[in-house]
């Protein structure tokens, strides 16, 4: 066979080229949200409520009002009454139409009262200590478990509280199940409030210009939602809003969904007729912005001698706090992942998310897989030390088939759980580590696994998809329209591999736009893991639309069949007869004088899901006199489909394993069980590892073949930090003989589990 | 933030001069790593800012047989731990100085200012609570020389009047066949503040413990000396056991808080945990010291 029937060999796709927009970043010429500047440009906070439930009965701003250099300031009588979801309507199904843009009702800590603008960001405290509010204060519950008592102040006039009714995944017939068990275990697990901590705050700027049209630059995963929301709540047609957001420094989920701060400063502007930049402070992205849910989770299962599971039944309790944001998504994601992972004939599993008056809870990195996997992964450890068995021995006993169905209802294309167990044992010296005598002394090594799976979009609760359009210029180079939004993951780098590999030119021919609602197709925004997998699927549609047109051109001009050209290099070319060729920019502007041809790709990609799949192995050391853990190493094995590029691929796993450490050690906004405040909202007492605390890591990726996605990759950003609490408790089991139960793992409770 | 006026003496009298005139009102500004966060947050809103960045000779560190190690008060907390003459003889205010924020931080942050800033957790003031050090204050009516031991008074509270300057540290020459050592407990290994904070000092003649010095961070208002568990050491070899014991005096001397960083019966245990590891620690270093030529 000659070597050019058979698959090309990829250039690009696959290299670790560096991110397109380094040298903007590196330079700092590439503008963040927080660098844009406007003439004349207004500033403006919130004033936040220091109770974490009350009714407002009066309100006076008339001396802030009377401050110099005030220019406005609203409350609640002075915006629409909109009940919305902070997000535009239909988009999930899940979410709910809870918040208003202000309200005479607080319910968490930190609730915005008003909003003021003033010339100069000084002034804006001063003003806020100047508005007078007479609060009401009434009775506040934090604990989800006494959320649902009748008793319990309701917050949003729900039945118990409840964000949605219970979510329940059920197979089987756990009463059978658990009557076929030869055991049954019980646990019930704890998990904490970390946040996301990106590194730009939150921030946006409004203006409106003369004729009424609004432009919006803001920090945000989902540019076409703010339109949409900002559209539906303050009723504006979205020919005339513009969300600009072309870099921004994280996000991990929690800027994809709205609360207060866009629409006041877009009210703002309106009322000023100026441009308002608001910014929050970093206290505020802790008290204002999203958490991961606290959950618990009571676990139950049942399990054959011989570590066959027979029976699963959980309650996942998730803590929303004051507003829905995600909360109905992350519960079904999370009840989901309870009742997976593992086969289980007969499963029954309530998911529950409950208002309380703590601050919101909503999308952050993993979407309730990390806390059901840090039970579930807890509890299959304690199983196979219970019955004596290797804890791979027991996940292998238990394992899915290609065929079976997975978390979102669709079938497993393969399972690649088990080539990630044996790979990950073998990096990490697994047999010969698991053997080794108990160390003298106080300080306890040990070694401890845990697994993931997880989807790479949010199918079925959202149908999801991407746009992408590839316009080929005169010259032959190519611009690349995506409306996926770019939080610094590098997915404007692996966008523009997409299409270089796609058309046949090289990566510095691609321009990639985005970030702009103006330009780019539409996009629902970037969250779950979906963006690499979804919109370079879109990428790849659009540039073989693209590329179609370019070979009927050549074609024509080459009196060729388009099935016989290729284009490499800028260059269509003939594979019968190479010497017929023609270059990609001749024949867009022909040299002949006429005008330019317009070579315009279109792709959309709405693809239902693909699972991706890990093994994660913890080594660690734990002091028994003082609880403290050491994380010696870790070891993540990842099956991602093909790698688009290998250097932001092991990024993402890299930056999951920091996130995922610190969730399991120390990473938690701890809200105060009777005021509601959160006592560290900062960055001194809010604990993240430092470079000195991460641990030797090894990330490898393999490569499953699977042609759903872009040259068969799947979903990543988010599988990383799934497993990891998991299997550093497992490895504080294997050292210590302390079953740990409760996030963070610090050292005083540690201590007092420690036999 | 408080609007304050900027004040830079250019001499140690000049400075002394200033602070004399505007007294309560006026605050010093060395490295500033706690004070810049002071003024930002709104905790203290003086009227002056007075920096001493400026005065000539106030950086050095000097050492001699006769009269000990004297660190002048811009001396940073770097330069201490990275000073050759501060390894060579008084390693644990080197190790110590090692622990405290980053790198960062202690480029910029002065040893003087983590003795003046009293808090109960500051990293460097165990170790020079063992080491016996003085603090060498200048006034308008003069000078005094203050030992650490009776230096702080509460939390960010010591013995200096609003017009007074610590001008330098001063630690008396080490004796010979002395170990010591501080152990800080925090959660991270950088850019933490202490949940508790040991040193230990021994000297040692032959087996026999002759002197012992045990200080504790973050677990009552001021760094304290547990002065019941050095007794406790002194005249008998120093075996685990008697680190034992020692620890157990020191964890009764220990009137911890409870806070985001820790809880107070935590803070308690650490205490035993810690102190006794540190003596052993502090021991060994005498003993490898004994033998040196
Ligand atoms: C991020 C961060 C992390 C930190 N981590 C630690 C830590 O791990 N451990 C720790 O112990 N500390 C820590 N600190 C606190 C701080 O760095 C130290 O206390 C430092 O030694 C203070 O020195 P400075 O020169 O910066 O003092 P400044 O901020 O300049 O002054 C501190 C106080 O002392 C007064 N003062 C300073 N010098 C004199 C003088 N010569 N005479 C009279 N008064 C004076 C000032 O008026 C002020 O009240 C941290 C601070 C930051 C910002």
């Amino acid at each position: 066979m000659s070597a050019h029937l058979g698959p090309t060999p990829l250039r690009v796709v696959g290299q670790r080229v560096p991110k397109v927009d380094g040298v903007d970043k590196a330079t700092g010429v590439a503008q963040y949200t927080v660098d844009v500047r406007r003439p004349r440009m207004l500033y403006a906070r919130l004033l936040r409520s220091p109770h974490a439930h009350a009714r407002i009965r009066h309100m006076d701003v008339s001396r802030a009002q009377a401050l110099r250099g005030v220019r406005a300031i609203l409350t609640y009588r002075d915006v629409p009454p909109v009940v919305h979801a902070g997000q535009p309507q239909p988009r999930a199904g899940s979410l709910a139409r809870d918040q208003r843009i202000l309200e005479d009702r607080v319910r968490f800590v930190g609730d915005g009262v008003a909003a003021v603008a003033a010339d100069h960001p000084d002034i804006l405290e001063e003003a806020l200590a100047l508005i007078q509010v007479d609060y009401e204060v009434l009775p506040a519950v934090f604990d989800p478990f006494e959320a649902m008592q009748p008793a319990a102040p309701s917050l949003h006039g729900t039945d118990r509280n409840l964000v949605i009714p219970p979510f329940i995944v059920r197979h089987g017939d756990v009463e059978q199940g658990f009557a076929e068990a030869d055991y049954i275990f019980e646990g019930r697990y704890e998990t904490s409030r970390p946040m996301p901590a990106y590194m730009e705050p939150d921030a946006c700027v409004c203006e409106f210009d003369p004729s009424g049209r609004l432009t919006v630059w803001i920090s945000t995963q989902a540019p076409f939602m703010v339109r949409g929301s900002l559209s539906e709540v303050l009723g504006i047609p979205m020919s005339k809003i513009r969300v600009i957001c072309e870099h921004m420094g994280g996000g991990f989920g929690a800027k994809q969904d709205l609360y207060q701060y866009p629409y006041l400063c877009v009210l703002l502007a309106q009322r000023t007729g100026r441009p308002v930049k608001m910014e929050y402070t970093r206290e505020e992205t802790f008290v204002a912005g999203r958490s991961r849910h606290p959950v618990v989770i009571e676990l139950r299962q049942g399990v054959t001698r011989d570590g066959r599971l027979t029976a699963r039944q959980a309650r996942f309790v998730a803590n929303s706090g004051a507003y829905a944001s995600h909360g109905p998504g992350i519960t079904r994601v999370g009840t989901n992942a309870l009742a997976s992972l593992y086969k289980c004939p007969h499963v029954y599993i309530e998911g529950l998310c409950v208002y309380t008056n703590a601050p919101i809870a909503g999308a952050f990195r993993g979407y309730g897989a990390p806390q059901a996997y840090f039970a579930l992964e807890s509890q299959m450890d304690e199983i196979a030390a219970q019955l004596g068995l290797d804890p791979i021995e027991l996940r292998m006993r238990n394992m899915f088939q290609p065929g079976d169905r997975g978390p979102a209802g669709t079938p497993f294309r393969e399972v690649m759980l088990p080539a990630c167990l044996q790979r990950g044992a073998e990096l990490i010296g697994w047999a010969e580590k698991r053997q080794r005598p108990a160390d003298p002394g106080p300080i306890k090594r040990g070694v401890g696994v845990a697994c993931q799976l997880h989807s790479a979009t949010s199918y079925p609760a959202v149908k999801e998809a991407a746009g992408a359009v590839v316009s080929i210029n005169e010259d032959g180079t190519v611009q690349l329209l995506i409306g996926a939004a770019d939080l610094g993951t590098g997915a404007k780098t692996v966008m523009a591999q997409i299409a270089a590999e796609t058309l046949g030119v090289g990566l510095d021919a691609i321009r990639v736009v985005s970030g702009d609602t103006d330009v780019t197709p539409y996009d629902i925004g970037a969250y779950a893991s979906r963006t690499t997998f979804i919109a370079g699927g879109a990428v790849q549609r659009a540039a073989e639309d693209a590329k179609r047109q370019l070979l009927d051109l050549a074609a024509q001009e080459l009196h060729a069949e388009p099935a016989d050209l290729h284009v490499t290099d800028g260059v269509v070319a003939s594979r019968s007869d190479p010497g017929r060729r023609i270059a990609v920019k001749d024949l867009v502007a022909s040299p002949g004088g006429r005008s330019a041809r317009t070579i315009v790709g279109r792709g959309t990609f709405a693809p239902r899901n693909d699972y991706s799949f890990a093994a994660q192995f913890a080594e660690v050391a734990v002091d028994t006199e003082t609880g403290q853990v050491e994380v010696l190493q870790m070891v993540a094995v990842h099956d991602v489909g093909r790698v688009i590029n290998p250097t932001t691929a092991e990024g993402q796993v890299e930056g999951a394993l920091h996130q995922g450490i610190g969730y399991a050690l120390m990473e938690d906004l701890v809200v105060d069980g009777v005021s509601g405040k959160a006592l560290n909202a900062n960055f001194a007492d809010y604990k993240m590892l430092t470079a000195l605390d991460m641990p030797k890591i090894y990330v490898e990726l393999l490569e499953s073949v699977d042609d759903l996605g872009p040259f068969g990759a799947k979903g990543l950003a988010e599988d990383g930090v799934c497993p990891t609490a998991a299997a550093i408790a497992n490895a504080i089991y294997h050292a210590t003989g302390a079953r740990v139960r409760q996030l963070p793992i610090a050292p005083d409770r540690l201590l007092e589990l420690i036999p | 933030m408080h609007r304050f006026d900027y004040l830079e003496p250019a001499t140690l009298s000049e400075a002394v001069a200033l602070l004399a005139q505007h007294g309560a009102r006026a605050r010093v500004l060395a490295g500033g790593t706690d004070l810049l966060t002071a003024l930002k947050e709104g905790w203290e809103r003086p009227d002056w800012v007075l920096s001493i960045g400026r005065v000539a000779d106030l950086r050095y560190i000097r050492y001699d047989s006769r009269d000990g190690l004297r660190i002048g008060a811009l001396a940073t907390v770097r330069e201490v731990e990275t000073s050759p003459l501060v390894r060579k003889h008084y390693p644990v205010l080197a190790e110590a100085a090692g622990t405290l924020a980053s790198v960062q931080i202690r480029n910029l942050a002065t040893l003087a200012g983590n003795v003046c800033r009293a808090s109960p957790s500051g990293d460097t003031l165990p170790a020079l609570l063992v080491l016996d050090a003085e603090a060498r204050l200048v006034g308008p009516s003069g000078e005094r020389r203050v030992p650490l031991a009776r230096f702080f008074v509460g939390p960010g509270r010591t013995v200096m009047e609003p017009t007074e300057l610590l001008a330098e540290l001063v630690l008396p020459p080490p004796r010979p066949g002395t170990g010591a050592h501080y152990i800080k407990h925090s959660l991270r290994r950088a850019m933490d503040l202490a949940v508790v904070g040991v040193a230990a000092l021994v000297a040692l003649d032959g087996e026999t413990c002759v002197d012992a010095r045990i200080a504790l961070g973050a677990v009552a208002p001021t760094p304290i000396r547990a002065l019941a568990a050095e007794e406790q050491l002194v005249g008998r070899p120093i075996t685990p056991d008697a680190a034992e014991a020692a620890a157990d005096l020191a964890q009764a001397a220990a009137r911890p808080i409870t806070d985001v960083r820790g809880t107070a019966p935590y803070r308690r245990r650490m205490v035993h945990v810690l102190t006794r590891r540190c003596i052993l620690r502090a021991a060994e270093l005498a003993q490898s010291q004994g033998r040196l030529p």
